[in-house]
């Protein structure tokens, strides 16, 4: 999943010389917190809702008036991704900076924006929720191998995987996790469990059957 | 005052001898208030019109779904959620799908057109089929049909889904409605197929407030189930006020379902069954049209449903289940059937965590009715 299949675009954007005012409102009109700023199409800095709450706040030594410039308050540089980057790498920048969002940027100029709202839109899509689909758990030995048998075992029974994420467990497993386009996981369950599968999710009924 | 709906063509609506969606559960059903000296007379529906499919289906998911039932391919049949393995396609689905949609119209129509109070359809209940998609088992979403029919003649709807999936199509294709309160309890999607069904999911525009969601734990007991269904639904019916009400009745969040979590007995059923019952009495002059749903034991789902036409019926539900319906039936019912109509529970100490599963529905119901009731008033 790249920058390109997430993020919005075109992007609003706005130039130095929009009043905080201007730019507020259009946040304000538009339901978004960050807006991009083009001098001459080219990006110079992002402001945000932020930059303008703390640069207006009574509770600043010398509030700006909202007649005041974007280009006194705005966050540069600007820090920004490549429509070919993956997601997560786009993650770990804004996580890293604690930023809200990255201007998309290609051969010089802005094509959109993601913000941590896209990012969580993400994760939705790559845990396979957006779609119906029951969560199965599996529990597998750290090493090769594991997963193709759980995947060929699925394979068998025609079954439409809609994510697998995986995650250490501990020193000697790796869980995961997986949603299935099925009503049926249960009885997937117990056919997984016979063939020496260690299932998390969904449990055995703890009483008999 | 009561009446049932039913037509051996429901039993076309198949996908094979290997799939939980089996027409025999019906069938028993059927053989066991027989056995048990009771007439079941029947009024015979017509299978809807395709106009009445699409007053709750986009045409060109209609058109995937006739293509594939005259045995065509349709190369992008995966992307509305047709021929997949859980609702594969099957000769003649179109139709079939279509007797259960007239069916629970014909429900919908004896009830606003001649006045009947009680209504049992013996089918229909499709409640995961969405406007372009078909998921779980469904294809033609028979119970958004009906409530469409109803608030089409000024009734507006309480819809109380008792199955143990969320009942996602009915709540997708009617989020909007000011018309139609829905309420869904079931176990949690955060592990459970369809996977949505959150407290959050409070229906959009007029209709906001108006769809509530009641997601249980997994491993929920009768008691913590009947508490919390006593804590929301007659809240929320009360506010309502709807004319008549549309049950989606499945029984899979009994205990022995293979498909869910849940540890509800047939007694339990019972006691939710006569609720629904008096709250239709209380809030809707006793109109309420009872659809079937989920419920893939065989060995409970048909004492469930029987149970049911029993208490539309007034009818006494006896203490044994006769025995000539269990050795009918002995090879499809299996070892360890129970002999008495409300069979044992799963033994208490099955139930690891049951305080903590009760505090936490507790807590579910309390976010529920705060969240929803600031859209009451």
């Amino acid at each position: 999943m790249l920058v390109r299949d997430i993020m919005r675009s075109p992007a609003v954007a706005v130039s130095p010389d929009t009043t905080l005012g201007d730019a507020y409102g259009l946040m304000r009109e538009k339901g978004i917190r960050h807006l991009p700023v083009l001098e001459a199409g080219r990006l110079v800095g992002v402001v945000t809702d932020r930059d303008l709450r703390l640069a207006t706040s009574v509770l600043t030594p010398q509030p700006f008036p909202p007649g005041s410039c974007v280009a006194e308050v705005l966050s540069r540089p600007p820090v920004t991704a490549d429509p070919g980057d993956p997601v997560e790498d786009a993650a770990r920048r804004m996580r890293e900076g604690k930023i809200g969002c990255l201007p998309v940027v290609e051969n010089g100029r802005v094509i959109g924006i993601i913000t941590g709202i896209d990012l969580l839109d993400a994760l939705l899509a790559l845990t396979g929720v957006t779609k119906p689909s029951g969560r199965l758990e599996v529990s597998l030995p750290d090493r090769p191998g594991e997963l193709s048998r759980l995947t060929s075992f699925l394979d068998r029974r025609d079954l439409t995987v809609h994510s697998i994420l995986m995650y250490p467990e501990g020193t000697e497993t790796v869980r995961a996790v997986l949603r299935v386009g099925s009503m049926e996981i249960r009885m997937l369950a117990e056919d997984l469990r016979r063939s020496e599968f260690h299932v998390v999710w969904p449990p055995e009924k703890p009483w008999p059957r | 005052m009561a009446s049932v709906i039913y037509h051996p063509a429901y039993r076309t609506y198949s996908f094979g001898p290997d799939h939980p969606f089996n027409p025999v559960r019906v069938d028993m059903v059927l053989d066991l208030l027989e056995k048990l000296g009771h007439e079941v007379r029947p009024v015979a529906p017509e299978p809807a019109r395709r106009a009445d499919v699409l007053s709750v289906h986009e045409e060109y998911y209609v058109r995937r779904v006739e293509e594939l039932s005259a045995g065509r391919e349709v190369p992008d049949s995966q992307e509305y959620g047709l021929g997949t393995p859980d609702t594969p396609a099957f000769a003649g689905m179109d139709e079939a799908a279509r007797w259960h949609v007239g069916g629970t119209l014909a429900a919908a129509r004896l009830i606003c057109e001649k006045g009947e109070k009680r209504v049992l359809q013996l089918g229909g209940g499709m409640h995961h089929a969405r406007r372009n998609f078909a998921s779980g088992f469904c294809v033609y979403n028979d119970l958004a049909a009906a409530i469409q029919l109803l608030i089409g003649r000024g009734l507006w709807v309480g819809y109380i889904d008792v199955d143990v999936h969320h009942g996602d199509g009915v709540q997708q294709i009617l989020y909007e409605d000011k018309r139609v309160l829905t309420i869904s309890l079931h176990e949690s999607g955060q592990y459970l197929f369809p996977g949505t069904g959150g407290v959050h999911e409070l229906g959009s525009g007029l209709g906001r407030g108006l769809k509530l969601n009641l997601p249980l734990e997994p491993m929920t007991g009768g008691e913590s189930y009947r508490e919390v269904f006593e804590d929301v639904v007659p809240t929320a019916l009360r506010r309502f006020r709807p004319d008549v009400l549309v049950v989606q009745a499945g029984a899979d969040g009994h205990f022995d379902d293979p498909l869910a979590d849940l540890m509800l007995t047939t007694k339990d059923y019972e006691a939710i069954f006569r609720r629904i019952l008096d709250w239709a009495g209380e809030f809707t002059r006793g109109r309420v049209l009872f659809t079937l749903g989920g419920g893939y034991s065989l060995k409970a789902s048909p004492r469930i449903w029987a149970t049911l036409y029993l208490l539309v019926h007034d009818l006494p539900v006896p203490a044994e289940v006769p025995q000539a319906w269990a050795r009918r039936w002995a090879e499809v019912l299996g070892e360890g059937a129970s002999r008495d109509f409300f069979e044992a529970g799963p033994p208490r100490a099955a139930h690891p965590g049951g305080d903590e599963i009760a505090r936490r529905n507790r807590e579910v119901a309390r976010r529920l009715l705060e969240s929803a009731s600031a859209y009451w008033f």
